[in-house]
């Protein structure tokens, strides 16, 4: 009879492989400082799992992460991630695991070549009876492309050293079901960050997450409130890591750990090849968001960062762009300003328009010829290729630290500004002479550290539509 | 058992339905459509797919294959789109066409609440016994349900009035097994417009296809290479057409095939919502759409003056109803382009156009004397004057050589194909300057696609620059629909 185990409880962590700049050998100092880390707050470890990058481990890294683990554990469970695409690689990592100390297997469906119902039953019913380890099923079908299927998980929960599934798909379905049928022989345990409190609140015994290693803490916490039933505060954390969790499971998985475990201090090196450490699953912009989640969580401190909206006359806020108060003036030149929001959200457009043959034009012109660094000034578009008219440049006054700054600008205050325009055309304010004859050139303040994009594109709308009403008010 | 008839073999056009701009069907435009097809078909197709039946209303498919019936006059046969999502009202509408005088009536796979293959089976079944010859329509992509072979040959050689399978999977396995099971008891048709040559030369006995209602005459001239076994002229023709038939395919097919219609003259309306231009049929479809039918000869020149400073400079150019004819005022023109993907080779040209001695002529020269080299700017092309501007600042070696020289390239190939189409006449090249910015994402990496989305959005950014597009009603259509790309949280 299968037996469950009384420590498969609470939270492991799947931790990354650190690995050395261009040589990609395995950093092992730098993977004793993370267990160091994150040992207080786990109840065990997970070694070379898919967050540690296991198809790129050969069987003697995998075995010595497991004694390196085993070692730093003080005590506590190690499972050894023993994935390959044959039953007979999984079988030699197996009894490497077992050698080396390991409490548990954790085996992964077989991949690439996928066999079919009897094959999986096959794979794993080979190592159960072979090894005397205690095997832990491992379905993730966003890599496996296949799930477990159910009927094969409740023959396979029969065999003696079967203890255990980690399901990664996320889908609480499948997760509902597999308690359903096997719940009461093995420990079911949520591998997907994102659900991990419905999967808890539904009765699993426990979490194996990349995030673990990021924010242990706030996992135990939320274990802990669900275990005494106090749903309302666990969601609240829960929330409070959502977006992260999302970016761990969905945009860049272990490499995205790693570029946060980086921002907190723990450098874990880059993925092996031909995984990028940004710009290929973890996009630039995404790297930006973890940076403010961390912030967020106070995980990182903020920097802290000068903001004041222009002051001065409004004539005199395009001094800058080569725009005199008298050169407005002689140009016929229309100026309008207007503020909305409050706080992060605040949001200040300070507009200029006028015609193509006036010294404006000149300076649009010349806009587009001089990217300011951090202040690039960008063509107002309602979608791509889908200009608004006038022509319209918008130069945000605050320089611009990094991509998600950027796409606060570029991004809702731009679309915002562009969807402002066009209101304003379709109602008579801005005259359809002018769409032929004139440009605008829009200076856009945003706070620096503004973290909630639809109020940014409330406050930029509602700014930009008084700047307008200001600067056309003699047009009509 | 399913027969086969003589009639129905060849290329059929799945006819678009055309709308007025009130939205109603737009009788006058049908009929000029059929007139334009016909003499390239061997039948019609009226209501199917590309005819956006499941947004027309029971009365509306009846009016329309009543005109087309009319227009059509017995000279070709007509095939009927009848399919709805429950058997009631495809046997309503199967019926009717019966009496109304169809050839054939093309039924669609029920959608939405998918039926399993017994359900569908009876389905056909219950069409089948109004007596009007019943082709069987696959098209996985839009009703959910695929037949599989099973179902398929069950249905040709259990009923008494199948003629044929219109299979738009795109599946070649599949049509593969069709023509094991069925070849020779019923007709194959290819409905997927980017395999047609393969499906003709592995056996099947026509098309029906949306893009027939753009290109017939090339579609015709595929199918009789094939009858004729010169296999290598029909996969020549094929792949000339493939670009536009792929947009045709994956892009809003309906409204991909209108906006084609209408810049080749022929005013078909948009489709009905929720298809709508700038959407499934993105505006670099348009653009590329537009290129293809140049190439293949569809969209005729027209004459496009440039007063510049009391000079006329006449030019030719490959005209859509937006292009002007005369283009009077040169000082500033702002275009912009923007083509993809992958995502991170994608491009977006910033593009401004104007007199050398006017402001953007006069920001080129200040920019070079004062800034130029600290910001990266180059000049890449001296007939027109072109300023080459980063949009972003270069941070790597790697994206230094992605924009330098393979994104630079790109556009001086969309300057050169303009001044080669038209758009940009040698007489007004010593009057003009270019100022393009460009965008090369720091982590692009295929070189060969920043070069040809460069050209791409350059040519476009042109074109729009001297065309005034958007126009105002593009804008006002579309303001609350635009989805704009950096809005929302990655």
């Amino acid at each position: 009879m299968p037996a469950k185990v009384a420590w498969l409880r609470g939270l492991f962590p799947a931790l990354v492989t650190p690995f050395v700049l261009k040589t990609e050998e395995i950093d092992e100092d730098a993977y004793r400082r993370l267990i160091r880390h994150v040992l207080p707050h786990v109840n065990g470890l997970v070694t070379s799992g898919t967050t540690g990058e296991f198809p790129y481990l050969t069987r003697q890294e995998q075995q010595r992460l497991v004694k390196i683990a085993v070692e730093e554990a003080g005590g506590k469970p190690v499972i050894a991630g023993c994935g390959a695409s044959s039953t007979q690689e999984a079988l030699a990592l197996a009894y490497d695991a077992a050698a080396a100390g390991a409490s548990a297997a954790l085996i992964v469906a077989p991949f690439f070549l996928r066999p079919s119902d009897k094959g999986f039953y096959q794979h794993f019913y080979e190592i159960a009876t072979s090894v005397d380890l205690p095997i832990i099923l491992y379905n993730i079908p966003q890599m496996v492309d296949t799930y477990l299927p159910r009927p094969v998980v409740e023959d396979l929960a029969d065999l003696p050293n079967v203890i255990g599934l980690k399901d990664s798909s996320g889908d609480l379905s499948y997760t509902m079901e597999l308690l359903e049928y096997v719940g009461d022989r093995i420990d079911i345990l949520v591998g997907h960050d994102e659900v991990a409190l419905p999967a808890l609140a539904g009765g699993v015994s426990g979490l194996i997450l990349a995030s673990g290693q990021v924010y242990p803490e706030i996992w135990q916490a939320i274990i802990r409130l669900v275990h005494e039933g106090r749903l309302e505060e666990a969601r609240v954390l829960q929330r409070s890591i959502q977006k992260l969790s999302r970016i761990f499971c969905r945009h860049g998985g272990g490499v995205a750990v790693k570029a946060a475990l980086k921002m907190m201090g723990l450098d874990m090196g880059p993925p092996r090849r031909p995984l990028k450490a940004v710009g290929g699953a973890l996009l630039h912009e995404t790297q930006a968001e973890i940076r403010l989640e961390l912030e967020k969580l106070g995980k990182i401190a903020p920097a802290d960062v000068p903001f004041a909206c222009p002051s001065a006359p409004l004539a005199e806020r395009f001094l800058e762009l080569g725009i005199t108060p008298e050169a407005i003036a002689a140009g016929g030149l229309r100026v309008g300003s207007g503020t909305a929001g409050e706080g992060l959200d605040r949001v200040q457009i300070d507009l200029i328009a006028g015609g193509k043959g006036t010294l404006l034009g000149e300076v649009y012109a010349l806009q587009l010829t001089y990217p300011l660094r951090g202040r690039e000034a960008l063509t107002t578009i309602l979608e791509p290729a889908l200009t608004v008219r006038p022509a319209t440049l918008l130069l945000p006054t605050v320089p611009q630290r990094n991509l998600r700054q950027a796409n606060m600008i570029y991004g809702p205050t731009q679309s915002a500004v562009a969807r402002a325009i066009v209101d304003a055309l379709e109602i008579g304010r801005i005259p359809v002479s002018a769409v032929d004859s004139e440009v605008i050139i829009a200076l856009a303040t945003v706070h620096p550290q503004a973290l909630d994009r639809h109020a940014l594109y409330r406050s930029a709308y509602a700014a930009a539509a008084q700047a307008l009403t200001q600067a056309f008010a003699a047009a009509t | 058992m399913g027969y086969k008839v003589e009639w129905f073999k060849g290329i059929f056009p799945a006819l678009v339905t055309p709308f007025t701009r009130s939205g109603a069907v737009d009788e006058q435009a049908y009929r000029q459509l059929i007139r334009f097809v016909l003499p390239h078909v061997n039948g019609v197709v009226s209501c199917g797919t590309t005819g956006e039946f499941s947004s027309l209303t029971l009365d509306e498919r009846k009016r329309v294959t009543e005109i087309c019936l009319d227009e059509v006059a017995g000279r070709v046969p007509v095939v009927v789109g009848t399919g709805c999502k429950s058997t009631r009202e495809t046997l309503i509408l199967t019926r009717w066409a019966r009496d109304a005088g169809a050839d054939a009536a093309l039924v669609v796979a029920p959608y939405f609440l998918k039926p399993t293959f017994n359900e569908v089976y009876d389905h056909f079944r219950a069409v089948d016994e109004i007596g009007l010859p019943l082709v069987l329509y696959n098209i996985p992509q839009c009703a959910g349900t695929h037949f599989r072979w099973w179902t398929a040959e069950g249905m040709a050689l259990d009923f008494d009035h199948v003629i044929g399978i219109k299979d738009s999977s795109g599946d070649l396995p599949f049509m593969e097994a069709l023509f094991e099971k069925v070849r020779g008891h019923v007709a194959i048709f290819v409905g997927h417009d980017e395999i047609v040559q393969a499906a003709l030369a592995a056996g099947a006995d026509g098309a029906i296809l949306a893009s027939a209602n753009l290109i017939p005459d090339i579609w015709q001239q595929v199918y009789q290479a094939t009858l004729r076994g010169e296999l290598a002229i029909a996969q020549e023709w094929q792949q000339k057409v493939q670009k536009l038939v792929r947009i045709v395919v994956n892009c809003s097919s309906t409204q991909a095939v209108k906006e084609g219609l209408r810049m080749m003259g022929l005013e078909v309306g948009d489709s009905r919502h929720p298809i709508m231009p700038g959407d499934g049929f993105r505006r670099e479809d348009y653009e590329e759409l537009r290129v293809q039918l140049e190439m293949l000869g569809k969209i005729g020149k027209a004459p496009l003056v440039y007063e510049v400073g009391g000079r006329r400079i006449a030019t030719e150019v490959f005209a859509t109803p937006q292009t002007p004819r005369v283009v009077s005022d040169l000082t500033l023109r702002v275009g912009e382009g923007f083509a993809g993907p992958p995502f991170h080779e994608l491009a977006h040209v910033d593009l401004l156009l104007g007199l050398k001695d006017g402001p953007v002529g006069r920001a080129i020269e200040k920019a070079l004397a004062g800034w130029g080299e600290e910001r990266g700017l180059r000049l890449i092309s001296e007939h027109p004057r072109t300023l080459l501007v980063p949009t972003v600042t270069v941070r790597t070696p790697r994206q230094r050589v992605l924009l330098y020289e393979h994104a630079a390239a790109g556009i001086n190939m969309a300057i050169q194909a303009s001044i080669a189409d038209g758009f940009l006449p040698e007489a007004l090249l010593d009057q003009i300057a270019l100022i393009v910015n460009a965008f090369v994402h720091p982590a692009a990496s295929i070189a060969r696609r920043i070069t040809l989305n460069n050209y791409k959005a350059t040519l476009q950014a042109i074109r729009k620059a001297i065309e005034g597009r958007p126009t105002l009603e593009e804008l006002f259509n579309e303001k609350v629909s635009a989805r704009h790309p950096f809005r929302y949280a990655p």
